[in-house]
């Protein structure tokens, strides 16, 4: 399961961040965005979900969504 | 002594820098305003004792390994400056995400202290931060800051200079790694972050926000709403300019105005004995130039205070958010909002603002575009006209920020097509502040200071301009006094016919005098008022039922001939083609090469050419029924741009195809 399908409301922990991009993933880490650590997704849009990384509030667009896996 | 500041982005690290040198740089609740370093001498209320006491103010980095250019303006000047003492300030509503960026900066050999910035915020939410506990793991000060208030600022920078010269120790050991190896790097930084997590669990208290989360959350799923968002951006835009344009702002201006009338006709009658020259030089060209562009001051000024307002509150993220999607589909990025909003005020800044867009193409593209939004210096020059023109329509000022927009979108479409047809994905994530009252004063203090820098420009540029034209304009070029109906003698008008000609399939006929003034706006786009001002002799310039009955609004319209259709068309050109040297020198920067830089100006002749064009020939013939002067000439001007643009989109078409073809081979 993605992001991008994981019910709003629910602290998930993320599994792995499926991308090649190596400078987003690192970006993603220092924001504390990185397999093993947990996540809440406070709402979901059709193109943006918003989510709460430590303490930390952020948008992100569907297709990142959907490269974390949880 | 040098004092580093760094720390997350929107941290506060400008705020605090603003407090403690008393400067004025901008400041805005989302990540990245920040985009260069910048220092200045510390006051010395905060630093007694020591002398030269510079503060450093860098832009926000997560960790010290670069990935943006901020980071690598900031991690570079921490390893090549070595600064005496580093503040590391840290948002301690993210203790956690803030500390993983200080465990790497305590083991640069700086000393450091760290501010617990906006403690403010976490009294409010009960959030508890153990400090002692804190300062003693992390083997380093720490000091309880809100720099928005100035607390704890005297204390912060007491303990910081007390540093200087002492050794610093990592709290956290990495042990030895490679820094080449991926895998180690990733391994030790995932151990890093455990150690900071365990540390958090250790000094923080929080408690569970219900009330206000739940409240910002449904209104963050409202503003980001793929319709409601829409609807409320363009309700806050219109407000914005609502307020500043067509009503305080307007009953202000036509207040100053009124007496700017006042003062020239008080002079006038001081110097009824004087020199006609010298006479007419000072009403004419100083008094009526200069304030002509000194009475729109109100509009500008309410315009920097509401945006300074916006810009406060936490809803310039949630903007880029609903316009991401939006902005995708012709090739930018959702975070060029934030450019688009700054550009309201003034085309530099927002320039600048494009650094924070990761992707190379999405970047450039931004500033390339950002200056078509109409500016501060711009809408001195919008006023004029829909004041001059069309005295009680209330739609030319929305047009044009909405022409504004919308040449942001096919501009961007362009350039995707002649950049890159196949462009790469790119990602979107944003950062969204807590939402916040908007700080009065902080609003107030950046009007006044860009109040300030408005009356600076008019006495300095729009002056020296002003008088230049007024000087030019009254002489031959054999130096003698330009005689009574005949002024298309004078070198004013004979350096200006020649653009002027380019000029009338815009507004319908050759007149020097609005060639001079568009080519006087490249300086400054207000000098396009001064000059018209000047040239044209006007004493009123702003719609007032009043004013157009004491010193005649429609009258001054009628001396400078031109049809409605034409004035629209002569505005949208002045709008919308390339900005001012000062932006097109911001772009410069921002493109960072000669190529972009000059498809930049192109594209932007182009349009302004293009809309002036339709505005005029269209208007002409709703009007008239029949097409304006110069329709032949203009269009094959605009067949020429289009065959130039699509032999671009093509070429680059066809590199695409041998790039697969190669690929494919």
């Amino acid at each position: 399961m993605t992001l991008r399908t994981v019910e709003p409301g629910k602290e998930v922990q993320i599994k792995s961040i499926n991308t090649e991009d190596e400078a987003l993933k690192s970006f993603l880490f220092s924001l504390g965005c990185y397999a093993g650590e947990s996540v809440r997704v406070i709402f979901k849009k059709k193109r943006n979900l918003v989510l709460t990384i430590k303490n930390g509030r952020y948008s992100i667009d569907s297709d990142l969504a959907s490269m974390i896996e949880v | 002594m040098r004092i580093a500041l760094i720390g997350n982005p929107n941290s506060g690290k400008t705020t605090m820098y603003n407090a403690l040198t008393g400067r004025k740089e901008k400041t805005g609740n989302w990540a990245g305003v920040t985009v260069d370093s910048k220092e200045s001498p510390v006051r010395s209320q905060f630093c007694s004792g020591a002398e030269d006491c510079v503060a450093v103010d860098l832009p926000g980095a997560y960790s010290m390994s670069p990935f943006t250019s901020e980071e690598s303006i900031t991690s570079s000047y921490v390893l090549n400056e070595k600064p005496d003492v580093i503040i590391n300030i840290v948002d301690a509503s993210n203790l956690s995400r803030s500390l993983f960026f200080t465990t790497q900066i305590l083991e640069l050999g700086i000393p450091v202290a760290v501010a617990l910035n906006k403690s403010d915020i976490n009294e409010k939410n009960n959030t508890q931060i153990d400090e002692a506990l804190l300062s003693e793991k992390l083997g380093c000060p720490v000091v309880k800051t809100a720099a928005a208030s100035q607390k704890g600022l005297k204390e912060l920078m007491d303990t910081a200079s007390s540093l200087v010269g002492k050794e610093q120790m990592a709290p956290f050991n990495p042990g030895q790694i490679d820094k080449d190896s991926r895998e180690q790097v990733i391994a030790s930084d995932r151990k890093r972050f455990a150690w900071v997590n365990t540390l958090v669990a250790k000094v923080e208290i929080r408690e569970e926000q219900t009330k206000d989360q739940a409240l910002t959350d449904a209104i963050d799923a409202a503003l980001t709403n793929p319709v409601l968002g829409i609807l409320s951006f363009a309700a806050v835009m219109f407000l914005v300019f609502y307020i500043s344009q067509s009503t305080l702002g307007t009953m202000l201006s036509e207040l100053l105005a009124g007496w700017i009338d006042t003062f020239g006709g008080w002079v006038d009658g001081l110097m009824a004995e004087g020199s006609p020259l010298l006479r007419s030089l000072i009403l004419d060209g100083i008094i009526g130039g200069v304030g002509a562009v000194v009475g729109f001051l109100p509009l500008v000024m309410i315009l920097y205070f509401l945006i300074a307002l916006l810009e406060d509150c936490g809803y310039m993220s949630r903007a880029t958010v609903v316009l991401d999607p939006i902005f995708k589909k012709v090739g930018l990025s959702g975070k060029a909002v934030i450019p688009m909003i700054m550009g309201t005020g003034c085309g530099i800044p927002a320039v600048m603002a494009c650094r924070t867009i990761r992707n190379d193409r999405e970047r450039r593209a931004a500033a390339m575009l950002a200056t078509f939004m109409p500016c501060g210096a711009k809408l001195p020059v919008i006023a004029l006209f829909a004041g001059m023109f069309f005295p009680g329509e209330k739609w030319v000022g929305p047009l044009m920020y909405f022409v504004g927009v919308l040449l942001i979108l096919l501009g961007a479409l362009l350039v995707r097509a002649v950049t890159d047809v196949k462009a790469g994905k790119s990602y979107f994530i944003i950062e969204l502040p807590d939402y916040k009252l908007p700080d009065i004063r902080l609003a107030f203090g950046a009007m006044l200071s860009q109040g300030k820098a408005y009356i600076l420009k008019a006495g300095t540029i729009i002056l020296v301009c002003n008088t230049a034209v007024h000087l030019m304009q009254s002489f031959t070029p054999a130096l003698k006094l330009v005689e009574e109906g005949m002024e298309h003698t004078s070198i004013l008008a004979i350096i200006a016919q020649p653009f002027a000609v380019l000029l009338v399939p815009v507004v319908g006929m050759a007149a020097w005098q609005l060639a001079a003034a568009a080519v006087a706006g490249f300086i400054a786009k207000e000098n396009v008022v001064g000059t018209l001002a000047t040239v044209y002799a006007l004493t009123s310039y702003i719609d007032t039922e009043e004013l157009a009955l004491i010193s005649g609004g429609s009258e001054a319209a009628a001396v400078m001939g031109l049809t409605k259709a034409a004035a629209l068309g002569y505005l949208m050109f002045n709008l919308f083609s390339p900005p001012c040297f000062a932006a097109i020198g911001a772009m410069r920067a921002e493109l960072q090469s000669k190529t972009w830089l000059l498809a930049a100006v192109a594209m932007q002749l182009c349009f302004g050419f293009v809309v002036g064009f339709l505005a005029y020939q269209v208007g002409t013939l709703l009007t008239t029924g029949a097409l304006g002067a110069g329709f032949g000439a203009g269009l094959a001007a605009i067949g020429a741009f289009a065959a130039v643009a699509a032999l671009l989109i093509i070429r680059a078409r066809r590199s695409v195809n041998k790039e697969t073809e190669k690929v494919m081979a």
